[in-house]
């Protein structure tokens, strides 16, 4: 029987192309996109060298101090700014048509010409501070004590270093992963479309195939099992492929716990279909608004999970911790965020609580709803 | 008018998914347009990272080092917890965590070898700055040390005279003050995503009804003239699209008051139409080729979401790839973009930009007249397959 029942409903699922392009299309287009656009995202905050001018006058020529602390800040492999020495009419064009962030006027003070204000723009300024700062220190000292100066200038060459660099995970913060782990948490919750298709059809008010299961000698609780092990089958197989898709077709990182990244996506399409059957039992409606609430509770959830907006997840897990537990979508992202990023379990082992919770919760309704259902008329 | 009062009838049946559409397109709009406003201020201000601070020690030193840094930075309490450091860090509330570890000043005091320790975002330019400052306050403080022989608070002191020394900043200015175009800009962009599905799912749904072997037959022997009926027609459709586009300007122009009277808006509103002309007759022609209405919404999604992503809808041109640009200018999402770029960049309407602008939108009408065109032969193609 489990077999009969199994096998057709794998062929009836699989024949309905609407439910396969929003299970399984439509996330790997939309991973598509999230690739070709938002893996660029980070490099917005990379350093990158600095173009600027210096106005190569008298004041710049005479300061031979300036002109080597600049010149070796301009070389090399860590070099911070790349230089051109030209004169200020030119400084200022090119400044205007965006060629360089700022020009140096060296005089008996430093000045510098800019037109906005921003990173770079900073960096040269208190590159100029320092300057200054480390000349008036020179000057203080020498004063009270001249035979401090070949220490002091030996303390000014050496390029000390005073931090160092400590890592608090072994991987990257990449920030562009909220988007692809709260689409894949967005896939699984689109399972809901096959749990809803399960209720639909075994329902005997909601369609004429319920009617007629309902009249077959086969208990409703068994049949209604085995359809929705056809779903869940559907389903985790299409997950794994989008998830392969991501691995090896994007390069995205999920970390080093496959087998638990897997375990995961598994339990999110549970809860996905689950959460399906459980809207299609408890909403009245037609078909078409249960599938809008479907497609409504995991847009909302994306959206605070951070699937649009990355910050968006950030900020309701600070400010309104509560949100973030309830919404499914956001726990399993979180899941795969807390694989990816964290050395412990305990956060893991958290959210798949939540999970299995949310999925014990949505078949428990479902099933008050569905049983021992008698019709007077249809 | 029967077959002009149909396809209103036919519209009006499927406004409910239209108007969810116009709703994301609302919000969407307003979280990056109120994310994207600044406060323009004139005259140079520092830049600040945003950092965490957290001392085991408590010196003189320490304090200055904290003061010096807050020229920089606006320091974030994050509670001293490893995952909450981790979240904070991937999640960019800060770019840069500093940890004095205890007994620094001691140690350093004594001229022994000792490192504060920093966590920061890889390469990123926040660290670079950041360490800027870090370096050369540590750096004086070790100049006075090993040249004079001073106590932590005097040395605090010097420090802290020194680091108060800043350089003069000029900043000169583009001579047109500029209006803020950078809402228009945003909600005009995000208009290609959201009028294109709802004339998608708008026109398609008629053309899906209407191309139906029966109703054509149908219509075929009625007493209405061919002409007649394909006027109508073709007049519903634009009625739809004009009224649609309408009611994104009146939304903006009632959002956007005080920037209506310049010309950009005026160059915006231009834009717009035209590209609502060249989505309508995309529209057409998926209205031709689909079968079913499911098909459509899946379309809708596919053919707008993905054009809006790769032109640079939701993330500007700028930070996309070169290669996704290429692949992008093949639709007439990418030149609507460009377009619209183009307008808020002038702060000044000057003839050259005005001749880049016209070469965009002449782009786009292309778009338009290749796929009217495509959807006419289609449709003909079908017509004649289908009566054979």
């Amino acid at each position: 029987m489990f077999i009969h029942i199994f096998r057709y409903r794998l062929l009836t699922l699989l024949r309905d192309r609407t439910l396969i392009f929003w299970t399984m299309i439509f996330p790997v287009i939309l991973a598509t996109l999230f690739n070709l656009t938002l893996r660029n995202i980070g490099e917005n905050e990379k350093f990158n060298i600095i173009d600027i001018a210096i106005v190569d006058d008298a004041g710049y020529q005479e300061n031979t101090q300036f002109q080597q602390t600049i010149k070796e800040l301009s070389e090399g492999e860590e070099a911070m700014f790349n230089l051109i020495l030209i004169d200020e009419d030119t400084s200022k064009d090119k400044l205007l048509t965006g060629d360089i962030a700022g020009y140096i006027l060296v005089d008996d003070t430093m000045k510098v010409v800019i037109n906005q204000s921003g990173i770079n723009q900073s960096i040269i300024k208190i590159f100029l501070d320092q300057y200054s700062q480390t000349s008036s220190a020179i000057t203080n000292i020498i004063m009270e004590n001249p035979s401090a100066m070949s220490d002091v200038l030996s303390e000014v060459d050496s390029r000390e270093v005073f931090s160092k660099e400590v890592s608090v995970s072994d991987a990257k913060p990449d920030s562009s992963l909220t988007y692809f782990y709260s689409l894949i948490a967005m896939a699984c919750l689109y399972g809901s479309f096959f749990g809803l298709r399960e209720v639909t059809d075994i329902q005997a008010n909601l369609s004429n195939q319920g009617a007629r299961l309902n009249m077959a000698p086969v208990h409703k609780l068994k049949s209604f099992l085995y359809r929705s092990m056809a779903s869940l089958s559907i389903q985790f197989v299409e997950m794994l492929i989008l998830m392969a898709y991501l691995r090896f077709g994007l390069g995205i990182d999920f970390g080093s716990k496959i087998g638990l990244v897997i375990l995961t996506v598994f339990v999110g399409s549970i809860v996905g279909i689950a959460m399906g059957a459980f809207i299609g039992a408890i909403v009245k409606g037609n078909e078409n608004s249960k599938v809008g609430i479907c497609i409504g509770a995991t847009m909302t959830g994306s959206f605070l999970a951070g699937m649009m907006v990355g910050d968006i997840k950030y900020l309701v897990d600070k400010n309104l911790p509560i949100v973030s537990l309830l919404n499914p979508v956001n726990v399993l992202s979180d899941s795969f965020y807390a694989l990816y990023y964290y050395d412990n379990y305990d956060r893991y082992i958290l959210n798949i609580m939540i999970l299995i919770g949310f999925s014990v919760v949505f078949c428990f309704i479902t099933y008050l709803i569905l049983r021992r259902k008698k019709y007077a008329s249809i | 008018m029967p077959v002009f009062k149909l396809c209103l009838h036919i519209y009006k049946k499927n406004i409910k998914i239209m108007i969810i559409y116009f709703m994301i397109f609302i919000g969407l709009a307003f979280l990056f347009a109120s994310s994207t406003q600044t406060n323009e201020q004139k005259g140079f201000s520092q830049t600040k990272a945003n950092i965490a601070f957290i001392s085991k020690d408590n010196s003189p030193l320490v304090e200055g080092l904290r003061d010096s840094l807050e020229q920089v930075a606006t320091i974030i309490d994050v509670p001293d917890e490893k995952s909450a450091i981790q979240d904070a860090l991937y999640f960019r509330e800060v770019s840069y965590v500093l940890r004095v570890p205890a007994n620094y000043t001691e140690k350093f005091m004594s001229g022994e070898d000792v490192l504060l320790e920093k966590t920061t975002l890889p390469n990123s330019v926040d660290a670079i700055y950041i360490n800027l400052q870090v370096d050369q306050y540590l750096r004086l403080a070790k100049i006075y040390m090993t040249s004079t022989d001073i106590d932590v608070a005097a040395l605090a002191k010097y420090v802290a005279e020194d680091m108060n020394i800043t350089t003069e900043v000029e900043m000169i200015q583009s001579s047109e003050g500029s209006q803020d175009q950078s809402f228009s800009m945003y909600y005009f962009n995000f208009m290609a995503y959201s009028l294109f599905s709802v004339l998608i799912l708008g026109i398609s749904t008629v053309l899906l009804v209407f191309n139906g072997i029966d109703v054509r037959r149908r219509n075929s022997c009625s007493p209405v003239k061919a002409n007649s009926m394909n006027f109508q027609f073709l007049l519903a459709n634009m009625t739809f699209s004009v009224i649609c586009w309408s009611i994104y300007i009146v939304i903006c122009v009632l959002f956007n008051f005080k920037n209506i009277q310049s010309g950009n808006m005026l160059l915006f509103m231009l834009n717009s139409f035209v590209f609502t002309i060249c989505a309508a007759s995309i529209s057409f022609l998926i209205g031709t080729l689909v079968k079913n209405r499911q098909a459509i919404s899946a379309l809708a999604n596919v053919v707008a979401l993905g054009s809006s992503f790769i032109s640079g809808v939701f993330v500007p041109q700028a930070i996309l790839s070169d290669s996704v640009l290429k692949i992008a200018s093949f639709t007439p999402t990418y030149w609507f973009v460009r377009g619209n770029d183009l307008i808020a960049s002038m702060t000044k309407i000057t003839g050259t930009h005005l001749n880049e602008l016209f070469g965009f939108i002449g782009v786009e009408l292309g778009f338009a007249i290749a796929f009217i065109a495509l959807a006419l032969v289609v449709g003909k193609q079908k017509q004649l397959s289908a009566e054979s």
